[in-house]
């Protein structure tokens, strides 16, 4: 028995600096889980042979997949890959998959948003027509079960699947970070896999980092993004940031941070309150209208998937009413003396974070502090190529810039010490590296292999990996058996016992010799369960006569023993098949 | 249960579950391990095992017996047999060859189970592993290099245990990291960096003449500090600064950049992480290990004004102990002591801090008086504010320098600064500690801001006064030559100088009865007597128990003198309890008390208690008339004089010749009565400083387990069982203790009736550092009925 492992072509093109990324599929003998991220996708050339890799001569879909686990969120609004589309819906609705989907509760309530705005997006860009509508996509959700933590579900008689928290996991997009990501176990009879998702082993102010219980694996599938980066402590970037921001507010400067809505902005924000807290500031810190409705809804209802110290303190006080943060009115935009203004678009493309970077860049007391990454085009991304000294926002407005620049670098997914670490921690008996470029994979290959001592693949696009699996056989033993086993190994303890009494060397105690090996021969029978015997209980349990070999210096008496000793194994052959 | 070779066969259960379902007749060793449902129990049990006592017999057996647990298949019982190993291995001595063989064989059987699946097992085995280390590092002078490598190992095992997923593990691991011991440099390094440090050194050391298992290379320690401290968890991080600190002293170069970890640490967003963080910083600064850099100080300055006063006072208090490397980080320091001085005025200790702060930087506070000198000169008449915080902490740390201890250079300090800075007198004194006394640095100011003044001081005071003025003194110059140091325990030739001192102001206030205002002799005394308590508190042994005696004496000498000052006012008979009679009855417990709280009287002494017991009876009989029972106390107490003195080495005092003479020439004491002016004023009292062996008896009864946030709990009419601990120092055998026990006044009378005690005791074995110390544990079991509180 092993399990299979089919890697699907995702798409052609590059994203990020990185390589096309590879998604796995897990295939067993009886069926078939698709742990997929939101990215997989099926583009119209791949589908056909997505059909045909997955349905293995099965005539559809739903009979060929067992169900599909939603991991995590991964696009987002902003995208701009014109071959990829959201697959759900579209494998669902147009392909005719009616099987079970599980996502986790955050992932459910906001995938109907995403799919939307994805829809949205393709179309728009790619001009082509639509390949599903959007009562597909709601259509869709309604087929959806949401997945808990923690929770077990069995699909049918032979797959159990179960999520387990991940951390929070921060896309290469500006400032979307998502929680509600999980790592998905699943087993299949006696083989199991567990399959990562994206995943994050450094928690963060405000979501907590991964968490999987030990457990026995023949297969990881982990994600390796950045399998061969090591990231620095956020504790150095936090304290570079809130120097600068200090910095800037005592000496009556202006601070802007342009974030998005969700994630990030609730990070910075816990951060600052906490110094504004400690520090005893004055200085106001504004938070633009529309960020903190959607956000507080958001984290309300998901205060489950956030980090320890927000669950704790939830009961008490809403960790997002912050005692600091005040609403911002357009009109204070003008106002003289410092203060600390978080706004939206976080790439200054546009919106208020605009507005204000307009009104405060030429001064040289203000700090505009910048997202680690910005798309091309943007105010954000002229800022961090280098720090110009007047912007052009089109032919009659320019913007001359004075003011300070901070960068704020992100800690997206797991590094490679985490990787590592998880790995090291579930020690598997196989690892499966996917979602990466391929040089970096194989150096994080070496390593797991050589540290690890594991075997580990990394398996390209349309590529099979085969891997075995465990399989445990339920076996009774005689009573005999046992009380004998028993009884040897209680002689064996009280010898020995004497012999380091008398010796007193107490170095000799609980040694790895100490192994005690039982005898015994293991029947199998197709029709019962196999057994352990005693040597004397096989003739019996057979139903035969025990013939007893004299050997006789003769010749002749020779013969005739063989032949009885031939008959006897045939005999034992009817029964068992092998021994131990 | 206790029988270690039934244990031991539990083992065949532990390995074949399947036994209990089978329950078949077994030999005789293994007939106790039927395996049946309170399986699960017996590894408990185990575990107690080896509690005092049982240990002693052989814990071969029971290590044995708990390691073959350890293989079990339950996991309870796992965790539970490990558990019971870390107890062996707690008490175990590994200096000896079997105990040395226990921890070896209770730490292999530890790592077998570093990655069970079950987190209690991997908890125990934290604790476990954690335990042999230390037992490890008690001795390895053995073999000083095969040890070492093992402690390495240790270390990184730990390490790979503290990034578990469950947070108790990681907790218990990193405490187990903070009190590892003997680990090198390498891996201490390592533990602070993600990044892998390539070292040649560490790869395939082989330890005991096995090769390091693949998992146990340098990679698995790599950055745990940095994960520790980036834990969602607020323990786990709370812990992982503690053994930040605590590994510091073992490596400078780690010191350093444990520090900037710990630095970072201080934007945590849970108060007990920064506060442990601060408390680590101060450790490494108390090793000596803190080297602030300038990027810190940004930092440090920011918790000098944390809204918190407990992170403010840590932070000064570790401000008080680094040393800063740069002129501009020692101003950027005081500038910001002076700024959290003026947000939270009332935090005076901070001229502490100036002043330490300043005395460790000899130089730098040199530099700044030579401003502050520039800035007093220049500022014209009133302009300079001398009440302005600023003002008066660049003052503190100005004086400060002449104390520092880089003696090599000469530091001038602008006398100007020395005449500002007596009017913070006070302050100054503070910050030198409590016992310094102000007159002395008083002159020591004005003498370097060149103003006559102490010389030339006219003894005008009492001289009572101005004695122990005397006695401070001696004690400040010795304060004053080694500032650094703050003695507690006071040299004891000063002691007795000071003693001296005193007694002999007491001495010269008695003579001063007749002619002074009593009140002023009463002060006189109280001073001397506050002085003797100051003194006997911080001394120990002969001279404290001497001075305890003399703190008695006196209080009786002022007893006396304020009974003769009632009786002389009023010499008539009244009846009834009259102050009088409570002074003399407080003298008598004064005199009871030298007598019997103290052993090893010598004949000095006694004859100066029994003089004092003289003058009680005398005023008694002044104060009761004729009678006959003090006559009689008072003749054995002459006639035992008289056999003190009868060999002639000692002669009796005047006081006592008369007493004596008066009394055998009117047995009927009215003679006595009479003459008593005369008699008194024969009586001197001459406390001698010749203390021989004299010990202080005493006797302190502590109730266990009995507050009054946990009070002991009983239930009416059910026997309870108290414990006390007695503790008796200094008594001999002849002595006999008399437990006299009262229940609420109220009740007594029923409850009497019904109260029955027993008292078990056990005597210890003395113990060297109190050999002259018995220790009794009393169990005491009552009835008790009604409803009343405990004695």
């Amino acid at each position: 028995m092993s399990i299979e492992c089919l890697v699907l072509v995702q798409g052609q093109g590059r994203r990020w600096g990185k390589a096309a990324w590879w998604q796995p599929l897990v295939e067993n003998a009886s069926c078939l889980t698709v742990a997929c991220t939101w990215a997989t996708t099926i583009t119209a050339t791949t589908q056909t042979s997505l059909v045909r890799s997955l349905s293995r001569g099965a005539s559809d879909f739903t009979t060929a997949i067992s169900c599909i686990v939603i991991t995590h969120l991964c696009r987002l609004v902003l995208c701009s890959h014109l071959d990829h589309i959201g697959a759900l819906p579209y494998f669902t609705e147009v392909c005719g998959y009616h099987g079970p989907i599980y996502m986790t509760y955050p992932t459910k309530a906001l995938a109907p948003f995403m799919l939307e705005d994805y829809r949205k997006v393709t179309m728009d860009r790619r001009g082509e027509e639509e390949q599903y509508s959007y009562e597909d996509i709601l259509r869709c959700m309604k087929k959806v079960i949401p997945l808990d933590l923690k929770q077990t579900i069995h699909v049918d008689k032979d797959l159990v699947i179960r999520a387990y928290y991940a951390g929070h996991v921060l896309k290469p997009l500006p400032n979307s970070k998502v929680l509600g990501a999980a790592m998905i176990y699943a087993k299949v009879g006696d083989a199991a896999m567990v399959y990562t998702g994206d995943y994050n082993m450094t928690p963060d102010r405000h979501l907590g980092a991964a968490q999987i219980d030990h457990l026995k694996l023949d297969l990881l599938i982990t994600e390796s993004t950045y399998a061969k980066t090591i990231r620095d402590s956020r504790h150095a970037r936090e304290r570079e940031f809130l120097k600068a921001v200090h910095k800037c507010v005592s000496g009556g400067g202006k601070v802007l941070i342009p974030t998005f809505a969700l994630g990030r902005a609730q990070e910075l924000c816990m951060l600052l309150d906490d110094y504004w807290e400690r520090m005893d500031l004055k200085v106001p810190i504004y938070f633009s209208a529309g960020l903190t409705i959607q956000a507080n809804m958001y984290y309300k209802m998901l205060i489950g998937w956030t980090s320890q110290k927000i669950k704790d303190s939830h009961a008490v006080h809403n960790p997002f009413d912050f005692k600091h943060v005040c609403h911002f009115e357009r009109s204070f935009i003008n106002n003289p003396g410092p203060c600390v203004l978080f706004a939206t678009p976080g790439m200054i493309s546009g919106g208020f974070s605009l507005e204000a970077f307009k009104k405060w860049a030429p001064s040289e007391k203000n700090l505009i502090t910048l997202p680690g990454y910005c798309v091309a085009g943007t105010v954000g991304h002229k800022l961090m190529s280098g720090k110009p000294a007047r912007i052009n926002l089109d032919k009659d407005t320019h913007i001359d810039v004075r003011c300070q620049i901070h960068q704020l670098a992100f800690s997206p997914h797991t590094d490679s010490k985490g990787i590592m670490d998880l790995i090291e921690f579930l020690s598997p008996k196989h690892v499966i590296l996917v979602h990466g470029e391929k040089p970096q994979m194989a150096f994080l290959k070496e390593r797991i292999e050589s540290e690890l001592g594991m075997p580990c693949y990394y398996p390209g696009n349309n590529e099979s990996v085969s891997i075995p699996t465990t399989k445990n056989l339920k076996m009774s033993a005689t009573e005999r058996f046992i009380t004998s086993c028993a009884a040897e190994q209680g002689k064996l303890r009280v010898h020995k016992g004497n012999l380091v009494c008398g010796a007193s060397m107490p170095e000799v105690i609980g040694s790895a010799e100490d192994v005690d090996v039982a005898e015994g021969i293991l029947l199998m029978d197709k029709r019962k369960a196999p057994k352990i015997l005693c040597d004397d209980e096989l003739v019996e349990v057979l139903g035969m006569e025990r013939h007893l070999v004299q050997f006789e210096p003769m010749v002749s008496r020779i013969e005739a023993s063989v032949q009885s000793e031939l008959q006897r194994a045939k005999a034992a052959d009817l029964g068992s098949e092998g021994n131990e | 249960m206790a029988d270690p070779d039934v244990l031991s066969s539990a083992y065949p259960a532990a390995v074949s579950s399947s036994v209990r379902k089978h329950p078949v007749p077994l030999d005789d060793s293994l007939a106790a391990s039927d395996g049946g449902p309170s399986f699960a129990k017996r590894p408990r049990a185990a575990a107690e095992l080896p509690a005092p006592g049982g240990s002693a017999a052989s814990p071969e057996l029971d290590v044995r017996a708990l390691v073959s647990l350890t293989t079990g298949i339950y996991p309870l019982a796992r965790a539970e047999a490990l558990r019971g190993l870390a107890e062996v291995v707690e008490k175990a001595d590994a200096s000896c060859s079997v105990g040395s063989g226990i921890v070896e064989c209770s730490y292999e059987s530890a790592v077998e189970l570093m990655r069970d699946d079950d987190e209690g097992v991997r908890l125990a085995v934290v604790r476990l592993v954690g335990a042999c280390a230390q037992k490890f590092s008690a001795t390895v002078d053995v073999d000083a290099n095969g040890y070492g490598d093992l402690m390495d190992m240790i270390f990184l095992q730990l390490s790979s245990m503290a990034r578990d997923m469950c947070t108790q593990v990681r907790i218990e691991a990193f405490s187990a990291l903070g009190k590892m011991q003997r680990v090198s440099e390498g891996v201490l390094l390592q533990s602070l960096s993600k990044k892998v440090i390539k070292t040649d050194t560490m790869c395939g050391s082989i330890i005991n003449g096995q090769k390091l298992p693949p998992k146990l290379k340098i990679p698995c320690a790599a950055g745990v500090f940095s994960h520790g401290i980036e834990d969602e968890f607020y323990q786990v991080r709370t812990v992982t600064c503690k053994s930040l600190g605590a590994l510091a002293k073992f490596s400078k170069q780690y010191a350093e950049k444990a520090l900037d970890l710990l630095m970072d640490m201080m934007n945590d967003d849970t108060r007990a992480v920064r506060l442990q963080t601060l408390q680590a910083l101060l450790q490494m600064a108390t090793y000596g290990c803190l080297s602030v850099q300038e990027k810190h100080m940004h930092m440090f300055l920011g918790l000098l004004v944390d809204t918190s006063a407990l992170i403010r006072d840590a932070a000064r208090k570790i401000l008080g102990l680094v040393t800063l490397p740069k002129l501009q980080m020692f101003k950027s320091a005081v500038d910001g002591l002076v700024t959290s001085l003026e947000k939270n005025p009332e935090e005076q200790d901070v001229y502490g801090i100036l002043f330490s702060i300043g005395k460790n930087h000899g130089s730098f506070s040199a530099n700044i008086a030579k401003h502050l000198a520039k800035e007093i000169t220049m500022a014209s008449d009133g302009e300079l504010i001398l009440d302005k915080p600023r003002i008066k902490a660049l003052l503190i740390v100005s004086i400060s320098a002449p104390f520092s201890n880089d003696k090599h250079k000469k530091l001038d300090i602008p006398s100007i600064i020395f005449s500002h800075a007596i009017c913070l007198l006070g302050k100054i004194s503070c910050a030198l500690g409590e016992d310094v006394n102000q007159d002395l640095l008083l002159s020591y100011l004005c003498h370097k801001s060149g103003m006559p003044f102490w010389e030339n001081r006219s003894i005008s005071a009492e001289f009572g006064e101005s004695e122990s003025c005397n006695v401070q003194k001696m004690e400040i110059d010795a304060h004053m030559e080694n500032p650094a140091k703050a003695t507690k325990c006071l040299d004891e030739t000063i002691v007795m100088q000071s003693m001296k001192a005193i007694l002999e102001t007491v001495e010269g206030t008695w003579n001063m009865r007749m002619s002074c205002n009593i009140c002023e002799v009463r002060t006189i005394l109280r001073t001397c007597k506050e002085e003797l308590n100051v003194l006997a508190e911080s001394s120990s042994g002969l001279i404290g128990a001497f001075l305890s005696f003399l703190c008695e004496y006196l209080d009786a000498i002022q007893l006396i003198i304020e009974i003769w000052q009632l009786i002389q006012l009023d010499n008539l008979y009244t009846f009834g309890l009259t102050s009088v009679d409570i002074l003399l009855e407080k003298l008598d417990i004064s005199i009871r008390r030298m007598e019997c709280c103290f052993a090893g009287l010598n004949r000095e002494l006694e004859v100066q208690v029994l003089e004092l017991s003289l003058i009680a009876h005398l005023f008694r009989l002044s104060n009761i008339g004729v009678c006959k029972v003090v006559l009689g106390k008072l003749l054995w107490v002459i006639n035992h004089l008289e056999g003190l003195c009868a060999d002639g080495s000692y002669e009796l005092s005047d006081f006592n010749g008369e007493i004596k003479k008066a009394f055998n020439d009117d047995l009927t004491g009215v003679n006595l009565i009479s003459n008593i002016h005369t008699l008194f004023e024969l009586f001197h009292p001459k406390p001698t400083t010749d203390f021989g062996m004299l010990k202080a008896i005493t006797a302190v009864l502590q109730v266990s387990d009995n507050n009054s946030e946990n009070p002991l709990l009983y239930v009416c009419g059910l026997p309870v069982g108290v414990s006390f601990n007695i503790f008796l120092r200094n008594i001999s055998s002849h002595h006999k203790l008399w437990i006299c026990m009262t229940i609420d006044e109220a009740e007594v009378q029923g409850a009497l009736q019904e109260l029955h005690y027993w008292f078990t005791w056990k005597a210890c074995p003395m113990e060297k550092a109190e050999a002259r110390t018995r220790w009794i544990e009393w169990h005491t079991g009552m009835w008790i009925d009604g409803d009343f509180s405990l004695p």
